[in-house]
């Protein structure tokens, strides 16, 4: 089995879009520059024509629009947005018109398009290059969204967007999961990729992830299964607008206890829609309180200082593993240290 | 004489839908789109009636979307003010003002890579300009040289608001600064007048791939949602209304009306016929066409 970074998953699903997809059209601000998207889109613009790749204005409605009308005629739009920050500016194009373009039109039209957002982290990011607005887009009925927790799932949802899905699609990627390197296989199977993914299973503890979440509760599964012999399950959301919802009760009856694991705040997002799912369809399920592991409620802080804080991490989870599996708050029982974490990270190290 | 029925039919609620009239403002978007060939995308707002018809649009399955039934254009789903008709060149009608100027702009940027010589052509009104993405699409439109067609229906008027409580900007030298042609249409009743310049404007966009923008003075003659008249509100007189109804072919014409009176009632009574006799689409389409 080969490895690949997610950066070179990337690079190559929009190279494929290009060469297999006469129509794809792929656009954004820094598209064709010397740093071309983290290194995602470099070359592109040489290969395909400037008419095809191409970079921007500053104009994230207009350009989400100029998708929507690409779209209309039969072409297939990537726009990118090297902070999904900034797609707030396109929000009125994705949620009143590619969200509605083929229901309000009673099926006249379809609006295929794919839409890139990078949640950042880490080296002061701040307030603003740092959120994860996941859930505010899922809300909409009509966006299709998701959040590609490893090369492989790029590779299957990227190609799968391309050619054969019809509605817009928007895939947040995380900034500190470029560097990391995953195995890979040419093509997971030939179904919807739009679905989640059981990554780990295990009959203690359910946790339920998402992006760069995923690769935190492997590495608290692992730790706690060398520790303490506990046996972690790990669903990895992955489409947050069509979760395999049987795939999580059917965890969830089997532990009883679930971790829900978000990039973002814990309200109104991932973690309130997980609870809902399984408040809804297996109220009894739970045999203790379900965790929840995301942001820090409050913008997030530049300095390193807070934003240790701000963030939780394998730690974390493993805290709360141990809190579940022991029914007490004050467990006793050791957590990774600093020395032990170091060796799983690689420090993303700034600017951008 | 559409708009006039509508008016008739709307107190009995059996078109629940918010209806912005066209009433007043038609003769342009006919003289344009006659001027415009089939496979030309128009895109319009919510005052979506006349664009719609004038593209082509069919008046039964206008009239059955207006009464919210399955045999709609849009399976009852679009209302009044989301007409479409793709067939046509009619590619949808928006509710939010100057989401549509980039969708044109799209249209207009694929014609470009296929080398086709049609346009695209966006239809708003004054208040849609004041919307940063108008600015945008200009910018971007003149940039790569995108054959599209801004057509900004001057009534003078958002909602209720007149244009020197909005507006610090002349069209006319804010096209100019994007290095897009202009062209003003003072009296938006002369039909024949904008046919014959939408023409030139129309080979001139297809022969020189640069986008323009035509402006045309019009005039509402109801308000702004719904089928009442406000003169009495307050924010402008009948007096206006009467100097434009007095210069106004569709009311002054005598000749021209009863030429075609009798075959348009018609059409429009097996419309109204139709509408009344289709069934309001089963619970199933509730679910249909989300994703």
């Amino acid at each position: 089995m080969a490895t690949m970074t997610y950066r070179q998953a990337l690079a190559k699903a929009m190279r494929e879009a290009l060469r297999d997809n006469p129509k794809t059209v792929l656009y954004g601000l820094g598209v064709t520059d010397h740093t071309g998207i983290f290194g995602t889109t470099l070359g592109l613009e040489k290969e395909f024509g400037k008419e095809r790749v191409f970079d921007t204005p500053i104009s994230e409605d207009a350009m989400t629009g100029l998708g929507i009308g690409l779209a209309l005629s039969g072409y297939y739009p990537i726009h990118t947005h090297i902070r999904n920050d900034f797609m707030l500016l396109a929000m009125n194009q994705l949620v009143n018109s590619a969200a509605k373009y083929k229901y309000m039109y009673g099926g006249c039209f379809t609006v295929p398009m794919l839409v890139r957002g990078v949640i950042g982290r880490s080296w002061g990011q701040g307030a603003q290059h740092s959120q994860s607005l996941q859930s505010l887009f899922s809300h909409v009925p009509g966006l299709t969204v998701i959040m590609p927790s490893a090369a492989q799932s790029i590779m299957d949802c990227y190609r799968y967007a391309v050619n054969e899905y019809k509605s817009p699609v928007i895939s947040f990627e995380h900034r500190l999961q470029y560097d990391y390197s995953f195995e890979v296989k040419e093509r997971r199977d030939d179904q919807n990729p739009f679905t989640s993914y059981l990554i780990r299973k295990g009959s203690d503890v359910t946790i339920v992830a998402v992006s760069v979440m995923v690769q935190e509760a492997q590495r608290a599964a692992k730790y706690v299964k060398e520790k303490a012999g506990i046996e972690v399950e790990i669903i990895d959301i992955n489409c947050l607008t069509h979760p395999d919802v049987d795939m999580i009760l059917e965890s969830v009856k089997k532990t009883g206890k679930v971790i829900v694991a978000d990039t973002s705040w814990a309200s109104f997002g991932v973690c309130a829609e997980v609870a809902r799912i399984i408040a809804v369809n297996a109220p009894d399920s739970l045999k203790v309180p379900l965790k929840e592991i995301s942001m820090a409620k409050s913008p997030c802080p530049t300095t390193k200082a807070l934003e240790k804080h701000f963030y939780a991490d394998m730690g974390d989870i493993v805290d709360n593993i141990y809190q579940l599996c022991s029914g007490k708050e004050k467990h006793n029982q050791s957590l990774p240290d600093e020395e032990y974490k170091k060796t799983l990270y690689k420090e993303f190290k700034g600017p951008f | 004489m559409i708009e006039e029925k509508i008016v008739e039919i709307y107190p009995s609620d059996k078109i629940q839908s918010p209806v912005h009239l066209s009433i007043g403002q038609e003769h342009h978007v006919v003289a344009i789109c006659a001027a415009l060939k089939k496979d030309d995308m128009v895109f319009a707002t919510y005052r979506s009636h006349a664009p719609y018809l004038a593209k082509g649009g069919d008046l039964k399955a206008m009239f059955a979307e207006l009464y919210g039934k399955h045999s709609g254009m849009a399976k009852g789903k679009a209302g009044s003010m989301h007409l479409c008709s793709p067939a046509n060149g009619s590619m949808g009608s928006s509710a939010i003002v100057g989401s549509i100027f980039s969708h044109a702009m799209g249209v207009a940027y694929a014609a470009k890579l296929k080398k086709e010589s049609k346009i695209a052509v966006a239809l708003a009104g004054d208040g849609a300009t004041e919307e940063g993405a108008f600015h945008e699409c200009l910018n971007f439109s003149s940039l790569k040289n995108l054959p599209i067609l801004y057509v900004i229906e001057n009534n003078g008027l958002a909602i209720h608001a007149p244009l020197c409580i909005r507006q610090s900007y002349t069209l006319g030298a804010l096209a100019g600064s994007y290095g897009i042609d202009y062209f003003l249409a003072e009296d938006g009743f002369d039909m024949e007048n904008i046919f014959e310049k939408t023409i030139k404007i129309r080979e001139g966009i297809v022969n020189t791939k640069r986008p323009f923008l035509l402006e045309i003075m019009t005039y509402r003659y109801k308000g702004h949602v719904g089928v009442a008249e406000d003169y009495d509100k307050g924010y402008r007189g009948r007096k206006e209304l009467e100097e434009w109804m007095r210069r106004d072919p569709l009311v002054g014409n005598r000749a021209l009306i009863e030429k075609y009176r009798g075959r348009i009632e018609n059409e429009i009574a097996e419309a109204v016929n139709f509408a009344e006799k289709s069934g309001f689409p089963p619970r199933e389409e509730l679910l249909k066409d989300v994703y």
